[in-house]
Order: structure tokens, then C-alpha cells, then sequence
């Protein structure tokens, strides 16, 4: 897992003309589980936006499997936040997980018996199969972030982008996470996290990025996970 | 009941109907993305646009007034985006503003041509205000079912994007979802559908037809497309019992007689459906007892 698999190049993103980031430069190694941590206001859901193109960088630009262009997210499955959605939209759990199948399909299709049958799949590996007919906004936290990885799993990416899906949930539902990420790392799977929890990041993470508006440190845990990185990150003013 | 089987009833609730039903389904767009206001604006704001068309080309040929609607439509909503993006103004707030001023425009021209004797057979501006179905022409029906039915093929055509994009914008962008094109298409599908209806409905009660039965689906379902058919349904049975009474019984207003009857719909909804506030209330009872 030498090679980057995300490239982020002199990034710096803007809003009413203050920095959110300022010349973020990042390699994602391919294989790796990342995580990304810093306070508040660090810019770590910037960044994760700006990798997705949901937002226009101010300088700077990124790009997925050396291609800066808009088509090579479909190799992405992005898990927003819970609360960026509307949870009491009319669907049910498995409406939700099929969404992601539309990505292979073309807009004009209806989903198949295959794509139902990988849906059922992803459910089984969260756990979710008995709640595949709940109506999705009966769920707890925990039951919602393992709706929207199921729904990861099954839009089936070589890299997923998942932005603080460990807050507010149970730890049943963390312990499967995490299980589940490593098991897909086996395959092969690149996961791009952001954590909120310092304590887990060596236990969940081989690689880190440290970042308050500026990358603080990136690389594998073992180099970078010091605490002059975090105390500069966490208590220092920048 | 001779008025079942008159000839010129039948066209208008065949009109009303069906612009009802597209109403209906475009509207819980709207509603489940929680900006049933921006319709309302949108609805006042078309009337000056009518009373405009009317003393620029002088007839009440419904084809061209609803090109002025059309054009006010659009231009409220420039406006309220405008003020939201570019002050400090809340939403809520801009569309308040808007609704009134542009309405209070309409009002105000109105009473201009009505007191002006260079403007002839003035007095139909009035149906545009609260709707009168009666006084509807086979051509004004036309015009609704083309403007529905056209409405209802493009919501069908990008189903699953929109469906998505409701549920889950950020994610719907990231696997291709066109986030402009899909607000472009539901604005354009809204206005058109006040446009068209304002002779029927008026543009004061308009976004009625749009939101209650998107409420009422809602209600009764947990699946979005059974939502949309329960939407289409409710507006459309609310606009035939509208329309026969303000047909049978002269000098009711179709609109609120419509509206009226989706009211009713919708409080019937309240008690029995579902998901209503009657279920609420019994199963929160049997929790009760069962502590």
C-alpha cells in the first residue's frame, strides 16, 4: 500500500473570505484506514467536501486516482454527517440502501432482483436485515450510521469517505464499524474517516491526519501520532 | 345532479382535476424538502404578472396571461434568492416580503384598470384572486393539462434523482445528481402549475393544492412513491367535490371551495391515518398501560 490513492495539492478553501483550510497538501494512501482529527472549526469537513467537489476550492485542487475530474468520485461511497439528511423523508431502510446501487445503473432503470440481493447483503453485514422494512426515521443514531454504511457497502467503491460516523452512536454500533472497515480493508478498501475520539485513533487507524486549517502532520500512526503533533493541533494557538 | 353530466361541468372538473393530481405530486418536492413557502410566495407573486399581461395586450386569453404569471413567478424567486444570498435577510423573512409587495403590486394595478376606462372587460382580474372555475373556457383546460401533463412526465423521468436528491442532497451530488437542474426542474414545474391554475384556484389559496395533499400522503404512507399517488388522489377528489360545489351553488369561489375540501381530507387524515395524531395518541395510551 505504497501508492497515494487521494492527492490533495495546495488546497485552500474560503467562505465569506475567511480560510477554512489553508494549502492543505495530503496523500490517502491506497489500502490505508485514515483518519482525519482536529478541533473544532479545523476544517475537517471542509476538506472532505472539497475532496467530493461539493464545494469549489479557493486555490489548489484534489484529486482521486490521478484524475481531477468530477467522474472519478463514482469510485467513492461518501457517508455524510446524520444530521445533513432529511430523516423523515418517506423511505425505508432498504429504499435507503438501494440507493446506492444507482451509481452502476444509469438514471432510467429501476432497480433489479441483483441490486435488491446486494442491499440485503450490506444490511446482513451491519446487522440491519430485521430492520429492512422499519421506516427510516423510527432509527436510533447508531441503527441510522449503519443504514448509511450499508448503503456505502453496497454502492460497492474502492474508497469510502466517512465524515464523523462514530459520533453519537452506541458501542455496539462503533465496535461493528470498525470491524467492518478492517474487514473491508482486507479487500483492499480505502477508508478516509474523520474521528472526533483521540483515545481510538491508534487502535482503529494506521494513518492519521493531523489538521487545524493547516496540516499539522500526516502519515502512518506509528510516525506522526505524537503529542507535540496533537498539543500543536489542539491547544496552540494557530 | 344535472350538473354531473353538463357538458361544460365536466371539462372543468376534468381541468381542475388534473392540475390538482400534478399539484399534488410536484408539491411534495417541496413539502418533504421543508420549503412549502417558497410556493406560496411564488403564488401572490404571480398576480401582479397577470394583471401586467392583461393591460399590455389587453384580452383575457388566458394563454397570454399566464406568460405574465410565469414571468412573475420567476422573478420572485430571483428575488428572494437575491435577498437571501446577498443580505442578511432571513428566508422566512424575504418570502413574507415578496408575497406582500408583489401582491400588494397586483392589487394596487388591478384597481388602476378597473377604475380606467381606457381597459374594457376588466371584471375577470378578480377570478384570478380566489379562482372561479365556472367562468373557465375549454381553451383555459387545455392549457392545464398540457402544463400537467408535461409536469408529471418530467417528474416521472427524473424520479430516482429527485427521490435521492430530497433524501440525501450532499450524497446525491457525489454519485452525479445535478443539484441546479434538479432545483431548476421543480421550480419550473411549480410556477408553471400556479401559472396555469390561477384562474381555478386563485392566486391567493394556489399553494394550498400544493402542500395539503403532500401532508395527507404523508400521513398515510412510509413510502415515497405511495406518498406521491396518496398526494395525487387526495388533490384530485378534493378538486372534483370543489369544483361541483361552487358549480352548483352560485357565488362560491372554486378555490376555497377546493381548498376547503382538502382540508377536510386532511383533518379526516389526522384522526385515522397511520401516521396520524389519532394513532399517536392510542399507542401512546396502550405505552401508558402497559408501564
Amino acid at each position: 500500500m505504497s501508492h497515494s490513492i487521494i492527492n490533495v495539492n495546495d488546497l485552500t478553501v474560503a467562505y465569506n473570505n475567511k480560510a477554512a483550510v489553508r494549502h492543505l497538501n495530503i496523500d490517502v494512501k491506497a489500502g490505508s484506514l485514515t483518519a482525519v482529527v482536529g478541533p473544532n472549526g479545523a476544517g475537517k469537513s471542509t476538506l472532505m467536501k472539497a475532496i467530493m467537489k461539493l464545494i469549489k476550492p479557493t486555490s489548489g485542487q484534489t484529486s482521486v486516482m490521478d484524475d481531477t475530474s468530477k467522474k472519478a468520485l463514482k469510485n467513492i461511497a461518501y457517508v455524510p454527517q446524520k444530521g445533513d439528511v432529511n430523516w423523515d423523508f418517506p423511505a425505508t431502510v432498504l429504499d435507503v440502501v438501494i440507493m446506492g446501487r444507482y451509481v452502476h445503473k444509469g438514471w432510467f432503470k429501476r432497480p433489479n432482483n441483483e441490486d435488491t440481493r446486494i442491499a440485503l447483503e450490506a444490511l446482513k453485514t451491519m446487522k440491519m436485515t430485521e430492520y429492512k422494512d422499519r421506516q427510516i426515521s423510527e432509527l436510533s443514531g447508531g441503527q441510522r450510521q449503519r443504514v448509511f454504511l450499508a448503503r456505502a457497502i453496497a454502492h460497492d467503491a474502492s474508497i469510502y469517505l466517512m465524515d464523523e460516523p462514530l459520533q453519537g452512536i452506541d458501542i455496539t454500533t462503533e465496535k461493528l464499524i470498525i470491524d467492518t472497515m478492517k474487514n473491508l480493508q482486507k479487500q483492499g478498501k480505502t477508508f478516509l474517516v474523520v474521528h472526533h475520539n483521540l483515545n481510538t485513533v491508534p487502535e482503529y487507524f494506521d494513518h492519521v491526519i493531523i489538521l487545524n486549517k493547516t496540516v499539522i502532520a500526516s502519515g502512518p500512526v506509528k510516525e506522526v501520532w505524537s503529542e507535540d503533533n496533537i498539543n500543536a493541533a489542539y491547544y496552540e494557538m494557530m | 345532479m344535472d350538473i354531473l353530466t353538463s357538458y361544460s361541468f365536466i371539462i372543468v372538473a376534468f381541468g381542475t382535476v388534473i392540475l390538482a393530481i400534478a399539484s399534488g405530486v410536484v408539491g411534495t418536492v417541496s413539502v418533504l424538502k421543508g420549503q412549502s413557502l417558497i410556493g406560496d410566495a411564488i403564488g401572490h407573486a404571480t398576480f401582479p404578472g397577470v394583471v401586467i399581461a392583461f393591460m399590455i395586450f389587453g384580452m383575457m386569453e388566458t394563454s397570454v396571461l399566464v406568460i405574465g404569471a410565469v414571468i412573475f413567478g420567476v422573478l420572485a424567486f430571483w428575488f428572494i434568492n437575491k435577498i437571501t444570498s446577498e443580505s442578511k435577510i432571513s428566508l422566512d423573512s424575504a418570502l413574507a416580503l415578496i408575497l406582500s409587495s408583489f401582491f400588494g403590486l397586483g392589487m394596487v394595478l388591478k384597481s388602476y384598470v378597473q377604475g380606467n376606462s381606457n381597459f374594457s372587460g376588466t371584471q375577470g382580474i378578480d377570478d384570478f384572486i380566489f379562482g372561479q372555475a365556472a367562468y373557465m373556457l375549454r381553451s383555459d383546460v387545455y392549457i392545464i393539462i398540457a402544463a400537467a401533463l408535461i409536469s408529471l412526465l418530467i417528474f416521472t423521468i427524473f424520479y430516482h434523482q429527485l427521490r435521492i436528491y430530497i433524501f440525501d442532497e450532499a450524497y446525491s451530488r457525489t454519485i452525479g445528481i445535478n443539484k441546479n437542474l434538479m432545483n431548476t426542474l421543480v421550480l419550473l414545474m411549480t410556477i408553471a402549475l400556479i401559472s396555469v391554475g390561477l384562474k381555478a384556484v386563485g392566486a391567493i389559496l394556489i399553494v394550498n393544492i400544493l402542500i395539503v395533499p403532500a401532508v395527507i400522503g404523508s400521513l398515510w404512507s412510509n413510502r415515497f412513491l405511495n406518498v406521491l399517488v396518496i398526494a395525487g388522489i387526495s388533490g384530485g377528489v378534493s378538486a372534483f367535490i370543489g369544483t361541483f360545489v361552487s358549480t352548483a351553488f352560485t357565488g362560491i369561489p372554486t378555490g376555497p371551495a377546493i381548498i376547503l375540501s382538502l382540508s377536510i381530507l386532511l383533518i379526516l387524515s389526522l384522526v385515522v391515518a397511520p401516521k396520524g395524531l389519532g394513532s399517536k395518541i392510542i399507542q401512546s395510551k396502550k405505552r401508558g398501560a402497559n408501564i
